[in-house]
């Protein structure tokens, strides 16, 4: 019964921890995979591609800017808007002609920019897997339940919260918000109402690909950067938005929770096949309730 | 009618001849588009004549190959039944998956599917001991006959042909029709007496199926397996071959899968960047020509047709 | 043949069905009536299947039917055109009424046969009849929007019913159109002993040719009976008649 004493051991506090700053970084993709997905009814799945975008230009910026808590923080700033703009590029050149065409048309379009980012991020970075290393002001670990946490792992936990907040004060407190969420139920009455629904989409657009980006920068000190990020991730993006409601913020933190959690723990109880035990959550979920945790807005 | 018939006999035999003055590497290209032309053929019984939104065909291809693989190197059965169950393996777990997936309809199905899917893939990735893992299973023992690289052509192409006609002669049944109803109008369907769920489960089955025998062809022709030929990716990249070619037509998906399949192989001899060649190829396609190349065919040169499939 | 008894269903708060009561004897042509958002498609879907009702019963040949869901209503001999054209666009009028009488006969699995010209007796038979043999080989979606509607009675007579339900069969046509329509429901009903329900904006067709006209309002009714019944009753005359200005 060893993994029984595995599990209830300090080890797993440190390791649900540990998994829980993992969520971050999948709520803040994911959110804005689900703002995509309700607003505008596109299944993004370029948003891998942005995510790794954002990885590598934080890389650049902090290669640039030197390795200090001001160049990160910057980074932060900066790769996100990159994506946010290239995204802004693709929306209006691209996507805003074709949104009368089927979803699957649309996931294939969104499938084929991924392809080209993929491989744009080749073009200009090179193949080899780049890394950032964390700033020293978050270097070092605090002792929690008696087991070291990093610093850095703090952090994530923390602003994972502000965003959320952040997000909801977005679509609940601006006037963009609002009609973004009326868009998200029926785009056709917002349009007749006199609103301009095309930069509704627009607005909605490049927040998630803002989200995306601000994502992969934030895992940069964490992970290799390499190609191949975006395939992984997107997966897991999916299944959480699936999970938690397409098109719902709240599902989608919810759905990152039991994603990260049920990770962590699986790796504990079972490590060889500690990666299964999200799929797993994910199909049982959406065998008891099909359109997922919370309610979507399709 | 007959002028087809006399263009697919020429066919035939073209590919017939291909090994007699192809160099071994061209025969093995040649197979695996025969083998990954029927893959995207079974994908389009779903989703261009079912209308059912198959995301994740490729576990059907990856379970097919594996199931073959695992049955010749670790059983000593017969060849012959271990290339027989991969894909009436994979023809269980259509059914399977199809059982749980079908009380949803369009993009929930799929997204269902994916999900289940990803399971599977999850699970044979880290199943190291049983299925070789991120590794794959390699060296797979083969009969003499078909060992050989023309050898695994002919079965191929024997098994691929036989594949084409049975599945031409489903899409031109009572059954077919229906189906198409189906795709085109549910509820007009269900009005007529016709059972729609249980006739799209049907369809995910026989797709299902096919998808296996392809995962069984390239046993054969590669001698190996790996998780990747299950990842969500490749299940959008058949999709993508459908789309190309054409959905609404029988051969679109063929069209669609030789063209790709020969682009990859040929571009990557001069660019590392084939995905961006993809991509663009698939945006100016969705753009230009959602029809697909046959389907742009057809409605360009034989307007009479329509968009009759 | 057909019962509807306080037949009640609700979306949310709102009663889109509230109480009606409706009666089709064997060979009759019933229409049913009422303003704009009264419940009679609510209703047609209620009786073919497509919904569920909260309460009351609907019974066909003294079987309770409610809650069934259409393709076991079809077998069963109920069969009814959309109010929406509802055929398969990409498939030729043929194949269109091909369908339903291949559905009819219990062979939609067969995957080993060629469905090319099966059933081609019974199909031009049926097309014929409605009118659209000439068309038969076109595609369904370049019909006009008559035809169309047409092809809607011809699919639903592929099931070879007892009870055909016609939702606004002549909406959205032309004058010679609902014509031609009239003269095909007479014909439906005199020579082919069919049981007819409709429902109908077109006052002067139903008073042509149902024989039993039901009104509903809100959501209930109001009253069934003869034209001379429903055309004197004074709730119909407040609430219906007198705003169309027909008598």
């Amino acid at each position: 019964m060893g993994w029984l004493a595995n599990l209830v051991s300090t080890g797993t506090l440190s390791q649900v921890l540990v998994g829980l700053s993992r969520t971050t970084i999948l709520f803040i993709v994911s959110s804005g995979l689900t703002l995509i997905l309700g607003v505008l009814r596109i299944p993004n799945v370029a948003h891998g591609s942005l995510y790794m975008l954002g990885a590598f230009s934080a890389y650049t910026v902090i290669s640039l800017l030197g390795g200090g808590l001001s160049g990160f923080l910057a980074a932060l700033v900066i790769a996100p808007m990159i994506v946010a703009a290239f995204g802004f590029v693709l929306e209006r050149g691209f996507f805003s002609y074709l949104y009368d065409r089927e979803h699957l048309m649309l996931l294939l379009l969104t499938f084929s920019f991924a392809l080209i980012i993929g491989d744009l991020v080749k073009i200009v970075w090179g193949s080899e897997y780049r890394s950032v290393t964390v700033p020293e002001f978050f270097q070092g670990s605090a002792e929690i339940f008696g087991l070291p946490i990093p610093y850095y792992n703090l952090f994530l936990l923390l602003i994972g919260p502000f965003i959320a907040v952040f997000l909801w004060l977005v679509i609940n407190r601006t006037k963009m918000g609002k009609i973004a969420r009326a868009a998200a139920v029926d785009a056709e009455m917002v349009s007749a109402v006199g609103i301009n629904v095309g930069w509704v989409f627009a607005f909605t657009f490049v927040l998630g690909c803002f989200l995306a980006g601000l994502g992969g920068a934030l895992i940069a000190p964490m992970v290799n950067i390499s190609l191949g990020m975006d395939h992984s991730l997107i997966m897991e993006a999916f299944l959480i938005v699936i999970m938690g409601g397409l098109g719902n913020i709240w599902g989608a933190l919810l759905g990152s929770l039991i994603f990260g959690l049920t990770q962590s723990l699986g790796i504990l109880i079972w490590p060889q096949f500690g990666i299964v035990f999200p799929y797993l959550a994910v199909v049982v979920v959406l065998f008891f309730r099909p359109k997922g945790l919370l309610s979507s807005t399709w | 009618m007959k002028k087809t018939h006399v263009a697919l006999f020429l066919l035939l035999a073209a590919l017939c001849s291909l090994p007699l003055f192809l160099p071994r590497f061209y025969t093995y290209i040649a197979a695996i588009v025969l083998l990954t032309a029927l893959l995207a053929t079974s994908l389009n019984l779903a989703i261009g004549y079912g209308g059912i939104y198959q995301f994740h065909h490729a576990v059907f291809y990856g379970i097919g190959a594996y199931g073959t693989a695992l049955m010749l190197t670790r059983t000593p059965m017969p060849a012959a039944l271990g290339l027989l169950v991969g894909p009436l393996v994979s023809a269980l777990l259509s059914l399977v998956m199809g059982v749980i997936c079908i009380r949803l309809s369009k993009l929930y199905f799929g997204m269902l599917q994916i999900s289940l899917g990803s399971l599977v893939w999850a699970t044979v990735y880290r199943w190291y001991s049983f299925t070789g893992g991120d590794d794959g299973i390699h060296g797979i023992p083969l009969p003499d006959r078909i060992a050989t690289p023309d050898g695994a052509y002919y079965y191929t192409l024997a098994v691929t042909a036989l594949c084409f006609f049975a599945m031409h002669r489903i899409v031109g049944s009572p059954f077919g029709k229906t189906l198409q109803g189906i795709r085109d109008n549910p509820v007009r369907s269900s009005a007529i007496g016709v059972h729609v769920k249980a006739h799209q489960l049907v369809a995910l089955v026989i797709a299902g199926l096919f998808g296996g025998v392809a995962g069984s062809l390239f046993v054969v022709v590669n001698n190996s397996v790996f998780p990747d030929m299950m990842f969500w990716t490749f299940s959008l990249e058949v999709l993508i071959m459908c789309l190309l070619g054409g959905m609404y037509t029988f051969f679109g998906p063929l069209a669609g899968a030789s063209i790709l399949v020969l682009l990859r192989v040929f571009v990557s001899v001069y660019t590392q960047y084939w995905s961006l060649l993809l991509g663009a190829i698939l945006t100016l396609v969705i753009i230009f020509l959602p029809d697909g190349v046959l389907g742009y065919a057809v409605r360009r040169f034989r307007p009479g047709e329509g968009r009759r499939a | 043949m057909l019962r509807v008894e306080s037949v009640v269903k609700s979306f949310g708060g709102f009663k889109a069905v509230n109480g009606a009561n409706l009666e089709v004897g064997a060979g009759e042509i019933v229409a049913v009536i009422g303003p704009n958002g009264a419940g009679k498609t609510t209703l047609f879907h209620l009786i073919t299947g497509h919904l569920s009702p909260d309460s009351g019963r609907i019974l066909f040949k003294d079987r309770e039917i409610a809650g069934l869901p259409p393709h076991v209503l079809c077998r069963m001999g109920i069969t009814r055109s959309f109010q929406v054209v509802n055929i398969f666009q990409r498939l030729t009028v043929f194949e269109n009424v091909q369908i339903a009488v291949l559905s009819r006969e219990r062979k939609t699995f067969r995957i080993f046969s060629a469905v090319q010209g099966m059933a081609a007796e019974e199909v031009h038979s049926i097309l014929r009849n409605v009118g659209l043999y000439e068309q038969r080989d076109v595609e369904s979606d370049l019909l006009s929007h008559g035809d169309q509607k047409v092809l809607e009675i011809a699919v639903a007579l592929g099931g070879k019913p007892e009870l055909l339900i016609l939702d606004e069969p002549t909406a959205g046509m032309a004058p010679e159109e609902t014509e031609r329509c009239i003269r095909l429901i007479r014909k439906l009903s005199d020579e082919f002993g069919l049981t007819i329900l409709f429902c109908e904006h077109d006052m002067g067709l139903v008073f042509e040719i149902a024989k039993r006209i039901m009104v509903m309002v809100r959501g209930g009714t109001v009253v069934q009976g003869s034209r001379e019944e429903v055309r004197r009753n004074r709730e119909v005359q407040d609430a219906y008649l007198g705003e169309t200005g027909e008598c």
